[in-house]
Formats: structure tokens, sequence, C-alpha cells
């Protein structure tokens, strides 16, 4: 008897363990997917990346248009990164709309489909694609399809510390490299013991916003020759900038800026290194005015574009620009209602500056980023001249994705530690490795 | 097994031409039932062996010689895996250095360190089970954790341990964030977590026959010689399961490696700056080849490669195993009479 | 034979109290043949201390060389749990380990026990099979399956972890075959004799006698389900809402922006189940071990 009553327990419990895992994975998959949409045709899923406040600017957005669109309802994920949307095409288990904030896999996104075409949609509601500045059309497209529009462009910029300037006796921003050296030196302050107190710009690469694809703008180096090969080694202006960078890091001591890095502070934490003061001038994209509005309203700063190669002092004004992208996968159940949602988001001058309001980045249309709903902040409109500007860039679209970026970046690591010692060379090499992964992944630049 | 005894109990029964054949047959239907009874047990891992073992093989290695990104099918593409792998990609040999490097220093040191410990606590006349537990719990504490928390520790500029370090007089080193240290670094963590493997070494070294050592000291030998002449060669065949074990696990490190590299070179804590990605932080110290293989195959996305990867390290899985296994009738002592 | 046994009268035998420089002394040798092992000891509490000093400090004293929290914010474990879905970490990793081991024992017992008790032909070679897949490092057959559980359209759930366990464990075949060895045949035989079938037997007379084997594998599996990093950051790692402890560890610092000192206290929460369960289960986790490796 009591045999039959342990089975008859455990049979239970373990019902009841299958059929709340069961509601569970099944619940949580539809949750964040559009499979549970099917039942309510009016439910439209978007994934983004963002977290924390800016999911909640980015919900406010959006809960304006479920109250203008009564019969569609909206629900948002955010804390989304290329990792899951990659893995969400796989399995075929994804939203109605995805935005990303990187726009390097757009290649791989429009070349396999996984994102849909939005040609037919554009031309059937009739926008105007050149409401978009030419360089968010270039990363929004892969070889003529265009599986994406920008939402929100990211730019980086200069930031500086206007009362350690003051301290150092100095006026405005650099404007050349050479000058940023010689501003970095004078800001720097040491403890007794050695360690940074303060650091001047810290320009190694891995350290917050520091990427080669960052500082490519600043002297207008190529990455690919007209053939597609890679050409980093080709173009000087690669070896001018990594030559200036290097000097700078073996001013401080590679090691000793290693060690300053490791207590700096977390990039998106209060405790950030700029906004501490511990860092005197820094690269950084325009989201960072609202984190220090947020965090550190007392702090004394301004910015301006970042300086720029001095054998060419006309770039001056530009920057890197890159941005979210935002598409349709091709999984997703509501094709029709994703692509309101879609445009209203992109295309929509009060939206985008709403949006840009809240989270402090740049609007992505022509329109929209001179909007008079704009909330004035002389920090922020920098960054808007530098979008507008013609001599911004952004980094190349493979079908690969950034794979030739992480290629460069292995080499950048031994450029800055000193290990390796041969520019030229070590750029050669990185070439063909670049050119052999690209040719290996089946994909390259168009 | 033997047949079930009623069959032939009845076979003295009246007609004597059937018994011979009834018994043939009921032998038959044992033996049937016996090999039902079989394959009824043998069968969750029948299925399980075939769906999660053999399938996977045939499909690696299938998909060893095509493109493959999971959104467009596969695309053959004969040996150029291969060869990319062999030749041009230049970050599978440094995966394989520092895979190599594990098994040459860590799979040792892992095993003397725990022997030493399990040594140590036999020694020991009192708290032997406060001191047993504190070297065993390490092993339980999930490995996200203990590297979580070893990262922090060793953290140059803030952490504790350079802290400590630093108040008596020593500049500590760089730990997970210098490509010199950042393997020992991950050493020194395994070592915390060799409970396991000490727990095994204890209980040998504790059934060790006391006569031995007893008759060896009778000889003269002192304690070193007794550990070298009398345990070492009885527990041989426990330092085997130990190295094997070890080494097994070292050509699967990923872990430990993926969350150090992540959490110190700062790339843990943004969602997804793709352009900052550098992988096996710093400057590819911590790639070991099964951490290759996982950024390959899924983040970017060349699954093909990777099966290819893949399809090397069962080789070399399966080479070291049979070496070491091979080697090991050299030094290894069964005590034939003790089993 | 001892003198008492002769029968010779002898005087009672007193301890004497050693005098206190001996005693000092031999104290003194006592810790310092125990002083490896006391300073050893130390090393290995160390980090757990740190750890659990800096879960406690603000997040500008963790970034700071400072060793002692001043003051000690306890609130930070009350944080922790706000700023992260602690709880659904531990209620999916707890789905995962509970499930995976049902399964794993249900499968496992009966292969075990055909490949240690019942007499038939290739028996020894299935067993050499069972220990090859042992050897296999999982990122061999990792992208077949992968393919495989996306076509199903369980990617994202947390069915892969714990359905492979329903068909058997390579391990847990290896431990409970260890054991069933060492079963006296004539307990077998005579339940055979009395007409039990291999099943009947299987489940009266080995279960019975095998329990301290099943809950240290059960044990195991727990452990390495709870500890589990790999296959479900392959699996799950896109849908945070299925998110299991060690993942929703690796990943917490990225999210909300949280800060070290919450990150330790993370750890430590991450930590406690597995040492409660050590605790509780002491003599079936040290039984577990010794099955693995003394007769290995």
């Amino acid at each position: 008897m009591k045999r039959v009553a342990t089975i008859v327990v455990v049979v239970a419990a373990l019902t009841l363990l299958v059929a709340a895992v069961g509601g569970f994975t099944r619940g949580t998959a539809r949750a964040g997917t559009s499979a549970g949409a099917q039942a309510d045709a009016s439910t439209v899923t978007i994934w983004v990346g963002w977290s924390a406040r800016e999911l909640g600017e980015f919900k406010k957005v959006v809960a304006e248009y479920d109250a203008k669109n009564p019969d569609v309802q909206v629900k948002v994920v955010g804390g989304i990164n290329d990792d899951k949307i990659i893995a969400a095409l796989r399995s075929g288990n994804g939203p109605d709309v995805v935005s990303s904030f990187t726009s390097s896999n757009v290649g791989l996104y429009c070349s396999s489909g996984g994102w849909v075409d939005l040609a037919p949609y554009l031309k059937q509601d009739k926008v105007d694609i050149n409401q978009f500045p030419a360089s968010t059309r270039y990363y929004t497209q892969y070889k003529g399809t265009r599986c994406a529009l920008p939402l929100l462009a990211d730019v980086y910029g200069f930031y500086y510390n206007k009362a350690l300037f003051k301290k150092a006796g100095l006026n405005g921003p650099p404007k050349t490299l050479q000058q940023l050296t010689t501003y970095a030196k004078k800001l720097t302050v040491r403890n007794a013991d050695g360690s940074f107190k303060v650091v001047g710009y810290d320009p190694e690469f891995g350290f917050y916003q520091n990427t080669s694809g960052a500082v490519q703008p600043l002297a207008a180096a190529k990455w690919f020759d007209a053939n597609g090969k890679s050409s980093l080694s080709k173009d000087p202006a690669w070896s001018r900038l990594l030559t200036w960078q290097k000097n700078l890091v073996d001013y401080y001591g590679h090691d000793k800026l290693v060690r300053w890095q490791a207590g700096a502070g977390d990039e998106f934490s209060a405790s950030h290194a700029f906004e501490t003061g511990k860092l005197a001038m820094m690269m950084d994209g325009e989201w960072r005015v609202s984190f220090i509005a947020a965090d550190h309203p007392d702090l004394q700063y301004a910015t301006a574009p970042m300086p720029v190669d001095g054998t060419q002092p006309s770039l001056y004004g530009g920057g890197y620009i890159n941005g979210t992208i935002i598409g349709i996968p091709k999984d997703g159940k509501n094709r029709e209602a994703a692509w309101a949602l879609v445009k209203y988001l992109t295309t929509n001058d009060h939206a985008l500056a709403k949006f840009s309001n809240g989270i402090r980045n740049v609007p992505s249309t022509r329109t929209s980023s001179v909007s008079k709903e704009l909330k004035p902040d002389p920090n922020f409109a920098i960054f808007s001249k530098i979008f507008l500007d013609p001599h911004s860039a952004t980094t190349p679209i493979t079908s690969a994705g950034a794979a030739y970026l992480d290629t460069f970046q292995s080499f950048l690591a031994q450029w800055q530690s000193g290990k390796a010692k041969n520019l030229h060379l070590g750029l050669v090499k990185v070439d063909k490795q670049i050119d052999a992964k690209l040719k290996q992944t089946g994909g390259g630049v168009p | 097994m033997t047949v079930a005894p009623a069959a032939g109990a009845h076979s003295s029964a009246p007609a004597p031409a059937t018994p011979v054949i009834d018994r043939r047959r009921a032998r038959k239907r044992a033996a049937w039932r016996r090999r039902g009874t079989v394959l009824l047990f043998m069968s969750p891992w029948l299925a399980g062996f075939t769906i999660f073992f053999g399938y996977p093989l045939v499909m690696s290695a299938y998909l060893s010689f095509t493109h493959y990104d999971l959104l467009n099918p596969p695309r053959w593409v004969g040996l150029a895996n291969y060869r990319y792998l062999l030749g041009t990609d230049a970050q599978v040999w440094p995966a394989i250095r520092n895979t190599l490097w594990l098994i040459a220093f860590m799979v040792p040191l892992q095993v003397m360190f725990a022997f030493g410990v399990a040594v140590m606590l036999t020694r020991a006349k009192r708290g032997v089970g406060f001191f047993r537990t504190v070297f065993y719990l390490p092993a339980l504490i999930p490995p996200v954790a203990a590297t979580l928390g070893f990262v922090y520790l060793l953290n140059p500029a803030t952490g504790p341990i350079n802290t400590l370090l630093g108040k008596i007089g020593i500049t500590g080193p760089l730990w997970f964030n210098d490509p010199t240290w950042a393997k020992p670094s991950l050493v020194l963590l395994s070592l915390w977590g060799i409970g396991n493997t000490m727990i095994i070494f204890l209980a040998a070294v504790l059934d060790v026959p006391q006569h031995l050592y007893e008759s060896a000291e009778l000889d003269g030998a002192g304690a070193m010689q007794r550990l070298r002449w009398v345990t070492l060669p009885i527990i041989s065949p426990v330092i085997l399961f130990a190295l094997v074990l070890a080494v097994i696990q070292g050509l699967q490190y990923f872990t430990q490696a993926y969350v150090a590299a992540t959490v110190a070179g700062g790339s843990a804590s943004q969602a997804g700056s793709q352009s900052n990605l550098e992988i096996g932080y710093p400057e590819g110290s911590t790639l070991f080849y099964p951490v290759l293989l996982y950024y390959q195959g899924f983040r970017f996305f060349n699954m093909g490669y990777a099966s290819a990867m893949a399809m090397l390290l069962l080789v070399v899985a399966f080479a070291a195993t049979l070496l070491i296994l091979r080697n090991s009738k050299r030094w290894v002592h069964y005590q034939g009479a003790a089993r | 034979m001892s003198v008492a046994d002769a029968g010779i009268e002898t005087a009672p035998i007193v301890r004497r109290r050693l005098p206190p420089a001996v005693r000092r002394r031999r104290m003194l040798v006592a810790i310092a043949d125990h002083s490896l092992i006391i300073a050893t000891a130390i090393i290995f509490l160390l980090p757990v201390v740190f750890i659990f000093l800096t879960s406690l400090m603000t997040n500008q004293q963790a970034l700071s060389p400072k060793l002692w929290p001043d003051p000690f914010q306890w609130g930070n474990y009350r944080e922790v749990f706000t700023s992260a879905p602690l709880w659904r970490w531990a209620l999916n990793s707890f789905i995962y380990s509970s499930l995976a081991t049902i399964g794993l024992l249900v499968s496992s017992v009966p292969v075990a026990y055909a490949l240690a008790r019942l007499r038939w032909r290739g028996r020894e070679a299935a067993f050499l099979v069972v220990l090859v897949a042992l050897m296999l490092p999982p990122q061999v057959t990792v992208v077949p399956l992968y393919v495989m559980w996306a076509k199903l359209h369980l990617v994202g759930t947390l069915w892969p972890l714990i359905l492979p366990n329903w068909l058997g464990d390579a391990f847990a075949i290896f431990l409970l075959r260890q054991f069933f060895l060492t079963i006296p045949e004539e307990y077998l035989d005579a339940a055979r004799v009395d007409g039990c079938g291999e099943f009947r037997i299987l489940t009266t007379v080995v279960l019975r006698l095998a329990k301290p084997a099943i809950a240290a594998v059960a044990l195991f599996s727990v452990l390495y389900t709870w500890n589990d990093f790999f296959l479900p950051l392959l699996y799950v790692g896109e849908n945070p809402d299925n998110w299991v402890t060690s993942i929703g560890l690796a990943q917490f610092r990225g999210l909300h922006q949280v800060q070290w000192n919450l990150t330790m206290a993370a750890t430590l929460l991450v930590m406690l189940p597995v040492i409660v369960l050590f605790f509780v289960a002491q003599k079936a986790f040290v039984e577990g071990i010794t099955l693995t490796g003394v007769k290995g």
C-alpha cells in the first residue's frame, strides 16, 4: 500500500513538474517571440538592444504608438544583442521586428534573407529613402538589398573635462592628433607611488569605445581597396594612425595603462572614469551626454569633433558613424503590422525626436535631426553636426559580419603591448589573413 | 542465465520423442526472452547513442566538408575547410598551442597538487574532517561563480590579492590582464577546485595496506622513500585515472577561459559591441581550442568550419587517451592479489 | 599475553602529567606539523572570504583597494534580487537539474544492470563503446546537434538540455555498472530461482541494494547540471527568460550596469545551494567519489 502511495505521489509530482516546465518553456518561448501572437493577430513583438533607463525611454515612444493605433499591441523585449538575433534566426523563433546596436551583421541578414527585403514596402508606402543620410543608407543594406532601416544613429566625438583643462591652462579642444598627445601629457597626473591619478587620454584599443573602426575616419584610412582586398598595409594613413597611437601608449607604459584600466570603472556605470574625473579626455558616442546628465550632472565638460590626422586637417568635423538598425525577420508572423511599426519608428519626426531626447542618440533622418522638438543641448548639438559632416564614415559591411575586425583587433593587441615590433610586416600579415577569412566565409565587401 | 527450471522438470512425462524438441524449443524461447530483456534494458542507451553520438559524429564529418551558416543550406566545399584549418587560419595554431600548454602544465600540476593535499590530510592528526571539507568545497562551486570571483580577486588595480601583495611591498602582476599571467591565473583557479581528485587520492592512499609501510620501515626506508616506493606504485591506477580525466577536461576546457576573457577584457559588460571583440583576451593567451570552436561555430556563423575543427579535436582526444593508456602499462601497477 | 593475564599483581598505571616545557614543545611541534595544512586551508578559504567581504561593500569601495567593507551593506543581498531575476534563474536551473537527473537515473540503471549482470555476447564491446563516449569532448557533436534542435524549434527552451539525459548518460552508466559488479551473484540467483524476471530483480533486489550508489549518481548529476555552462549557453543563451544560474551570473555585470559588489553577492548566492547540498548529503558525496576512483 505504501509503495502504491509513493508511486502515486511521485507520478503526481512529475506530472506537475512537467506541466510547469511545459508551461514555462512554451510560455516563455512565446513571450519573446511572435509565436504567441498567432492567437492574437494584433500583437507585434519587437526586440531591441536597450536596457534599463534607455529601454524605459523606448517604451515611452512605443506607448504613444500604441495609443495612436488601438488595434495593435506592441510588446517590447530589451537587452538583445546580435548573438541572440542570429540564434533566433537560426531557430526560427523570432519576433516580428528586431533592432540591433551594430550594423556589422547587416551583410549576413540581407544576403541570407534572414531579414526581409524592405524595398517592396518602401515602394508601396512611397517612403523617400533619401531622407536618410548617405552613411546610414550604406549600413542598412548589402549589395543592393535593403533589409534594414536606420533607427537613430550613433556618432563618435570627443569629450573633455573643462575643469581639468582650466587647471592645466588649456583653452579649447585639440584639433589634431599631435595636439591631443601634447594635451594628454599635460593633463596626466601621477600619484606618489607612480600610479595614475588622472590619465589625459587613454589610446588603448579595447578600452571603452576605442575601436579600430572608430579611429579610421580620423585619418580617412581605407579598409579595402578597389578590388575588395584588405588595404591596411597599403594605405599609409593606417601606419600614421597606429604609430601615433603607439607613441602615446609608450608614454604611459602599456602595463601601467592596463593596470589603471582594470580599476577604471565599468563603462556604463556611475563610476565611469571620465565621469568621475579620472580621465581628462576621451572618444565616446553621443549617448554619453545623457548618461552624464543622469549620473553626474555637475561634471564640467564639453564636446567637440575628434582630433584628426595632422597631415589632413580638413578632415576635422567628421567622425565615426554607426547606428541602431531595425528590420523584419523572415519568421515574424505579423508582417504588415511589423512594417507599420518600423515605418513609424524610423520616419516619424515626432517619434524620432522624442526618442532622441530620451536617450540622446542622433535622429536618423534629415528632417528629424533639425526638428524643433529636440531639446537644445550644446554638448549634444555637436553630434548632429558630425552626423551630417561629409567626412564621417562607417565600417564596411561584409557578408561575414565583423569577423575581419576581430582579426585586426588581435594584431592591435600585440601592437600596443609591444610584442609586434614591425608595423608594416604585421599589417601585411593581417591583410592576408582578412582576405583569406573573407574568402573562407564566402563573402566580400560590396 | 539458467533456463527456467519449469520447462525441463516436466519433460519426464509420457511422450518420449517430444521432450528433446521441447527442451530445445524451450531453450530457444528462453534465449529469445533473454535477448529481448537485454534489448529492453539497453534500449535507452542504444537510442541515446545513436541520436546523440552516432548521428552527430556522422553529420559533423559531413558538415566539415561544407560551408554552412544555418541560414542557407550547406554548400559543398570539399577540403577547403581543412586546408584553411591546417594552413591559413592564424588563430588555430595558437589555440592548439594554448590547449597543449594546458595538457603539459595544468594537468600534471593538478594531479600533483591533489596528491600532495591528500597526503597532507593523511598526516594531519587533528581536525581532519574540517580540513577535508575546506579542501573539497571549492570543487563544488559553479565554475562561472568561481571564475568571476577570481577575476575580481586578481584585478590588477583594485583586487584584494594585489592589495595584500602591495602591503608587503610586492607589485602584483596583471594576472588575467597580462598575456604571460593569464594562463597561470587559470591554473590557480583550477588548483583551487581539485577537491574531487583530492578525495579520490585520499581514499586510495588510506587504502594502502599498512603492513607494506611497516616492512618498508623495517628495511630502513624514511618517510619520503616510503612515499616513493610504497604509496605511489600502489595507487598508480588511481593516478592514471586522475591523469586521463584531467586530460579529457583539458581538451574540453571552455567555461573558465570564456568567462575570464570576457569579464577581464571588459566585453562582458557591453551588449554586443562587436568591433571591440577580442577573443582570447589578453592577446589571445586564453584562446583555447574549444573556445575558438565556439566562436567560429556560434558567433561567426562558420558551422562547416567549426565541424572541421571538431573532427580534428575528436582525432586528438582519441589519440591522447590511447597514448596515455598504452604508456600506462609501463608504470601502472595493478595489485593482482588485492583485486 | 600481557602481564595482567599472567595474574601477576602490578601497581595501577597512573598517567604522569608532563612538565609544561614538554607540553609546550609538543604543542609547538603539533602546530609546526600542521602549519602546512593550516596555511593551505587559509589559502583555500581566502577567496570565499574576500568574495563575502566584497559583497558587503558599496560599489565605490569594491572598486577601490579597500579590503574591509565600511559600512556593511547587508542591503546588497536584497538589491541583487531586485536588479536581476535570480529566482527565475534558480527555478530554471532547478527544472533542468531535477528533470535531467530523474531521466538519467531511470534510463541509466537498466543499461548499467545489463552491462554488469546480464550475460550476453558483445557486452564487453558495448561497455568499451560507453567508455569511448565518456572521452568525447562535447564540442565534437555540438554543431549537428544544435542544427537538429533548431530544426525542431526547441532552441531557446530547456529541452535540448534535459532530453538527452533520458536516453542514458555515459558517466552514470559507468558508475552504476561498477557498483552493480559488486552485488553478489547469489542474491540475483536466489531471486531467479524464485521465478523473478530480470525486470523484477532489478526493481526489487538491485535497487534496494544500490541506494547509496544511486544517491551518489543523482548527486553528481545535480551538481553537473547546476554548474553546467557551455550547453546552456548554446541552447538557452538567446532567451533570457530561460536562463539558468550559470548564464545569468556570467551576464550579470552586463545587465542594468550592475557593479562588482552586487556581482560578488550574486556569486555567493549561486554557490550556496551546492554547499548546503553537500552538508546535507555528505556521506553520499564521498561514497560517490570513491566509486569512481578506487575501483576505476
